[in-house]
């Protein structure tokens, strides 16, 4: 919201038309964007909440029956239940306490290195953002078969390979020690080019004439990066990782098509729960319901972040 | 492949509209009477006459939803199935569609809006009675297609609500290990060929082992991993349980039927053997022979005749300790309930449960007939046949009633409330394969599952 046109303040208040004509333009700027949020967010929010207060089940001829708290009830307090919940956000906070420095660090170690006048650079950044324009549930097909438990497994048979078979057949994605970390492995390689574009583009929006400054005053490379290059970045690095985490949060696809949250739970996350209880058990209100606690935490949790990273806002 | 199936499609959309068009404007009757010869030679001779409808001929056009999921063969069948009713008479004309995920559009559509007939999971079936998508065919097909139907599809079809039959199969389905002989026996392995015989899983245990003991990488099994079990072991899996004595509902409750001592026994048994599992992430572990058997469904016949031969043998699941039992059950065809044409509609489901169209698409599928009289002449399924452990199977099913030592076929859960047992018990089965505790694992299902019946009220029909 920050980044909307703000009109400029008037404290004398001696140029009412102006500042009216302001105000309409921002309006009609803001008409689109409040229309699509109050369509696409707001009111499929609201339902959300009616549904995790009501029994709705899909393909049932049973009418809506008023069911209270009693959906929270079960996904947040009952003892028999109540274990499913917590163990997806442990996994979903687990995912992105380990996948957004490393993704973000090694999306920015790559951006310095495809940040070169070399011949062919345009080839290699193709390269590392391809896996970005395949759809997730292509690219965990195809680790399927990279993470298969026997010794076909492109992974097993590379492990077999470079250790001279003393390192035995791992079972990636049936193996609870496993599951989360071959999850999170696929995620970072699917996800790092995306990344490393935007953090690309911020590092050419930093002036040349900054390095070539340090370096009359005998700064090295070290000293270039870390007092050039990484405030010159420091936006672009705050928008990576808040993107990050939000994309952390919504882990689905790859669960989905790899695991099924399987094995014991290793890998079942909160979005992965809203959708197979609505969609697999056909149970709507659960579904909802875990929606309504998740966008309570997701929320609290980018307020947090973004009190923490502030983006400095001036522009120079 | 896509391409193909596109191209099939298209042309027989063509072909549709080329009989519509012809019957609507009523050109010259040479021309019509001309196509139906050459079709019916096509297709060989089939008695249209017995179609009984109790008044007047039914008419129109009706519309017929078909599994669009189902292989080439058998898209094929059916689109001949259409092609050979439409020529078969003048006054009912079908129109074929190929739904994709077809449970979930079923489920996603209005009763008036869906296809007059319907094809559709046949465990789906009380799901979809249930939420008012299918009319009884009782008193609309003929009674001599409902008697046709075997004894185990008839049970699957029957709606508990009101005891009254809703689908009718073409084709029914069943379980069961497939061996190498030559592995087998160069392991010194003997095997059992009939139910009464089935290995118990102290003695599956030891075939193992001896197998293993002669194997490069001890993984001498196949269940069809790569199929993904938390959802395919309800089908594939479940025997076990209902083996073991136990059904997933017993007096309308899980905890105490699904989580019984006898049931944790089995599932504990099942996981025991995931060390002996090949993972099959190529799926040809079995047709490599890197394994000497296969957990699996009739439908892989023909691929593991084509790499064995005749080293190929048909073993019983193991029996858990009330009898070796198996799964049954598939893909089956209604009436959708706001069809407003159900009389033409149940005019071609007769014209399908007929002995051409059932033994093509059999011939196409090798899925055991569902029919008495396609059965009863199967070169694979009558007695005698390659795949006869399979139809002796289905003609003993257990219907809805307790897996007992007596019946071997067992379907799943014939209840509305499958789509919540099948997520939970698939989840169970999954679990306790990867080294989870099979005790907390179905105990856990178990209690969803009861708490999702009493919060739909039991799934009692009003």
């Amino acid at each position: 919201m920050s980044t909307l046109p703000v009109p400029p303040e008037t404290t004398d208040d001696t140029r009412p038309v102006a500042t009216r004509r302001d105000t309409r333009a921002a309006l009609m700027f803001v008409t689109p964007a409040v229309l699509g949020l109050i369509v696409f967010v707001l009111i499929p929010f609201i339902v959300a909440g009616w549904l995790s207060l009501h029994r709705v089940n899909l393909n049932s001829p049973l009418p809506a029956k008023w069911f209270g708290f009693e959906q929270y009830q079960r996904i947040l307090f009952d003892a028999d239940t109540r274990g499913d919940f917590y163990r997806a956000l442990l996994n979903n906070f687990t995912f992105a306490v380990i996948v957004v420095p490393l993704q973000t660090g090694l999306a920015l170690a790559l951006a310095l290195l495809l940040n070169r006048p070399l011949r062919g650079m345009a080839l290699f950044r193709t390269f590392f953002f391809m896996p970005v324009v395949f759809p997730m549930a292509l690219v965990a097909v195809m680790w399927r078969l990279i993470y298969a438990r026997d010794d076909i497994g492109l992974f097993n048979s590379a492990l077999n390979a470079v250790s001279f078979g003393q390192l035995g057949p791992v079972d990636w994605l049936g193996d609870p020690k496993f599951a989360l970390a071959s999850i999170i492995l696929m995620s970072i390689w699917q996800g790092v080019g995306f990344q490393m574009i935007i953090i690309l583009a911020g590092l050419q929006g930093i002036p040349g004439t900054l390095y070539e400054a340090a370096s009359i005053d005998k700064a090295g490379r070290w000293a270039q990066f870390r007092h050039v290059t990484v405030p010159g970045l420091r936006n672009t690095l705050v928008f990576v990782s808040l993107v990050t985490t939000i994309f952390a949060f919504r882990l689905f696809d790859q669960v989905y098509i790899l695991t099924k949250g399987g094995p014991d739970n290793t890998t079942t996350t909160v979005m992965y729960q809203a959708v197979s209880s609505a969609f697999d058990t056909g149970n709507v209100g659960k579904g909802a319901a875990i929606t309504m606690v998740f966008v309570v935490i997701v929320v609290a949790i980018t307020v947090i972040q973004r009190m923490v990273l502030k983006e400095e806002r001036e522009i120079s | 492949m896509l391409t193909a199936s596109r191209h099939t499609a298209a042309g027989h959309h063509t072909q549709g509209d080329y009989h519509m068009h012809v019957t609507r404007r009523r050109i010259t009757i040479a021309a019509m009477a001309g196509a139906l010869a050459l079709t019916l030679a096509a297709c060989g001779s089939d008695d249209s006459s017995s179609s009984s409808t109790p008044e007047g001929p039914a008419t129109g056009e009706i519309s017929v939803w078909v599994h669009g999921g189902a292989t080439e063969a058998e898209k094929k069948a059916a689109q001949d199935a259409v092609k050979a009713f439409n020529t078969s008479q003048g006054d009912i004309t079908a129109k074929l569609q190929f739904i994709p995920d077809q449970q979930k559009v079923i489920g996603a559509t209005d009763p008036a809006e869906l296809g007059d007939v319907v094809e559709a999971d046949g465990e789906a079936m009380s799901s979809n009675v249930y939420a008012g998508k299918l009319q009884t065919l009782e008193g609309l097909v003929s009674q001599e297609t409902l008697d046709n139907q075997n004894t185990s599809v008839a049970a699957q079809n029957t709606y508990g609500g009101d005891g009254k039959r809703y689908m009718v199969s073409m084709f029914d389905s069943g379980l069961a290990l497939y061996g190498n002989k030559q592995l087998l026996d160069a392991a010194g392995v003997k095997y059992p060929t009939t139910w009464d015989e089935a290995w118990t899983p102290e003695e599956f245990t030891a075939a193992l082992e001896a197998l293993a003991a002669k194997d490069a990488d001890k993984k001498v099994l196949d269940v069809k991993e790569n199929y993904g079990l938390s959802s395919y072991s309800t089908y594939a899996m479940l025997p076990i349980i209902n083996s073991a004595g136990h059904l997933v509902l017993e007096d309308e409750k899980s905890e105490g039927a699904l989580d019984a001592p006898e049931s944790v026994a089995a599932l504990t048994s099942l996981a025991s053997w995931k060390k002996f599992t090949d993972a099959n992430a190529d799926d040809k572990a079995f047709v490599t022979k890197r394994v000497a058997l296969s957990w699996v469904g009739h439908w892989v016949y023909n691929d593991y005749k084509k790499a064995l031969g005749a080293n190929l043998v048909v073993i019983p699941l193991p029996d858990f300790g009330a009898g070796a039992k198996t799964g049954q059950g598939s893909l089956a065809w209604g009436i959708s309930k706001g069809s407003d044409n159900p009389r033409a509609a149940a005019v071609f489901l007769d014209f399908l449960m007929k002995d051409p169209q059932v033994k093509a698409m059999t011939d196409a599928n090798g899925a055991p007939p569902g029919t008495k009289s396609v059965m009863a002449t199967s070169k694979l399924y009558a007695p005698g046949g390659a795949l006869e452990l399979y139809s002796t199977a289905l003609q003993n099913s257990c219907g809805d009633g307790e897996p007992t030592e007596d019946c071997i076929a067992v379907p799943r859960t014939i209840s509305a409330g499958w789509p919540t047992i099948n997520a939970k018990l698939g989840e169970a089965i999954a679990n306790a394969w990867n080294g989870a505790d099979p005790q907390a694992e179905l105990t856990k299902a178990a209690k969803a599952i009861d708490q999702d019946f009493a919060d739909n009220d039991g799934y009692a029909v009003k």
